[in-house]
């Protein structure tokens, strides 16, 4: 692979990860005067979060929250935001943090590109769209989503059958197929990594179906059937587009699991439940909605109202463990669990559709590259986890949102903020050393000069 | 005259490029034609009478898991549209073709 190696960019603050932990955090540096880099590694900024439908427990749309801190990144006179980039290694120096990004190739100019579109519409291969979970389609080359930042095409070259119709079709001829990969370097006095996480994969337990059976979904994939740009358009089931009557939620599918090496509790799989379900019952009413629980764990602000008001919707709720999910000729899930509701009893119901509540897991070992060890729980390790949250235990880089641990969007851009805010306190207190030592040699060459 | 020699370097250039990524070309086409196969045999299906997912599926031939998938692609860009409901099942059909 050729690599081109570009200048050096001096800039304040540098934050990993564009999702709404990221976008917060650069945000509040940049408000504060401060020159702000980002790195995503994904074609648009956004996240998690611009993939899901509505956000607990005020049902407020998560793209109208999303999509104007989107902008406001790109537009933000102080940040500078690189998108299809990864970090490669960080080294530390009397200036701060050297920070060698590779900018990967989307085969095209990525200045001269407008969204048109017209590239994606021409291609003729047809993909699975990771956007959708894989439940959708999009094409070789393509804007990752309709609301992307930047609205920049992006060129899958293991797809590519290099037919050239893309290049035809482009009005300001901008597909690049020879564009190579570059190196590029970025000199920081901060670091606020926001690399967010992953969810435990559907195929993880085998009990549950192993990632075969077609009718039963994780929860990200459900926030994609309920979000208007979802990949049907309406809840149907991915195993033969049936519209369900039918559809449970088995929580702590992925959570408070140790045979899965996941002792803790993601904290949002309640609540995300609990808010498809209520959704659901706005979208399907005649639907029966069954969610399968250990215990609801409602500890935020309006939360326990919400689960109350789910209750009152109808809303089945079963306390009991769910051993083991099958399928009957019909493709229909059939739930074997033990209800200890009434005492023990083990009992099968059968619906249309399974959603499993997978819960959050570490994305990125932050320890090769910014050698910051991973707590117990594979998450950054922070030293002082109550009375600084932020700070990781190498000075001068500080965490925040889900790289830390499992938390909800409320939490993430709480501790957004708390983390530039340690950032910006760090790069005055330097300053402040800078200066106090400028004026110090001052004084003693006017000493020296008399 | 510029254009056909802009057209011939392009030409070459794609040529080249198609070499270096023999193996990727190859798996992709395939892939291309398999999908072609598939998608005119949907629209074959469609074509006279609405169809749901399993009643597709069937004709096909195929798991309806992936007739759906292929429904969906060509619903995207156009080429198949929703046309009611029956029963529990969204009826489609093929997508009027513009003039």
């Amino acid at each position: 692979m050729m690599e081109k190696l570009l200048n050096t960019l001096k800039i304040d603050a540098l934050v990993v990860g564009g999702g709404i932990a990221g976008m917060q955090s650069a945000l509040d540096l940049a408000d504060q005067g401060y020159q702000v880099a980002m790195v995503e590694k994904e074609a648009s900024i956004g996240g998690k979060m611009i993939a899901l439908s509505k956000v607990f427990p005020t049902l407020d749309c998560c793209s109208c929250i999303t999509t104007p801190k989107m902008s406001a990144v790109a537009h933000h006179e102080n940040i500078h935001l690189f998108t299809y980039c990864e970090v490669q290694s960080v080294e530390e120096n009397t200036n701060g943090f050297k920070t060698t990004v590779l900018q990967k190739p989307r085969y095209l100019d990525a200045d001269a590109c407008t969204g048109c579109r017209m590239c994606e519409y021409v291609c003729p291969i047809d993909l699975r769209n990771p956007f959708d979970l894989n439940m959708g389609a999009t094409r070789a080359v393509r804007v990752p989503f309709s609301t992307a930042v930047p609205q920049i095409a992006v060129l899958d070259m293991e797809n590519c059958i290099l037919c050239g119709k893309c290049e035809k079709a482009c009005p300001v001829g901008c597909i690049d197929f020879s564009q190579q990969p570059k190196l590029f370097t970025l000199q920081t006095d901060t670091i606020i990594l926001a690399t967010g996480f992953e969810t435990t994969k559907r195929d993880a337990k085998k009990e549950y179906g192993a990632g075969e059976l077609h009718n039963v979904i994780d929860g990200l994939m459900m926030e994609r059937l309920l979000a208007p740009t979802g990949p049907y358009g309406r809840i149907i089931r991915p195993g033969d587009g049936k519209e369900p009557d039918s559809i449970a939620y088995v929580q702590c599918a992925g959570s408070r699991d140790k045979t899965l090496g996941v002792e803790y509790c993601s904290r949002v799989c309640c609540m995300y439940a609990i808010k498809q379900a209520m959704l659901i019952s706005g979208s399907l009413p005649l639907a029966d909605i069954t969610i399968y629980y250990m215990d609801i764990r409602a500890f935020g602000k309006g939360y326990e109202q919400f689960f109350q008001n789910a209750r009152a919707m109808g809303v089945e709720f079963v306390r009991g463990k769910v051993a083991k999910i099958t399928q009957d000729d019909h493709q229909n899930p059939v739930v074997r669990f033990e209800s200890t509701d009434n005492g023990s009893k083990v009992s099968e119901r059968t619906h249309d559709l399974v959603v499993l509540s997978t819960g959050m897991l570490p994305s990125y070992d932050t320890k090769p590259v910014y050698r910051i060890p991973a707590g117990d729980d594979g998450f950054v390790y922070v030293p002082e986890p109550n009375s600084a949250p932020c700070v990781t235990d190498r000075e001068g880089i500080f965490v925040t949102g889900a790289a830390a641990g499992p938390m909800d969007i409320v939490d993430s851009i709480v501790m957004a903020g708390a983390a530039a805010m340690e950032s910006a306190a760090y790069m005055s207190e330097k300053q402040d050393q800078a200066e106090i030592h400028e004026q110090a040699e001052e004084s003693e060459m006017e000493v020296a000069h008399v | 005259m510029n254009k056909k020699v802009e057209a011939r370097a392009r030409a070459e250039k794609m040529k080249q490029l198609r070499k270096e990524h023999k193996v990727t070309v190859k798996r992709t086409q395939g892939l291309l034609k398999e999908q072609k196969r598939i998608h005119r045999d949907i629209c074959l299906t469609i074509r006279d009478t609405p169809k749901t997912i399993p009643e597709i599926a069937e004709v096909m031939e195929m798991p309806s898991h992936e007739v759906l998938w292929h429904i969906t692609a060509l619903k995207k860009y156009d080429v198949v549209a929703e046309e009611g409901m029956c029963g529990e099942y969204v009826l489609y059909t093929r997508a009027e073709e513009e003039a």
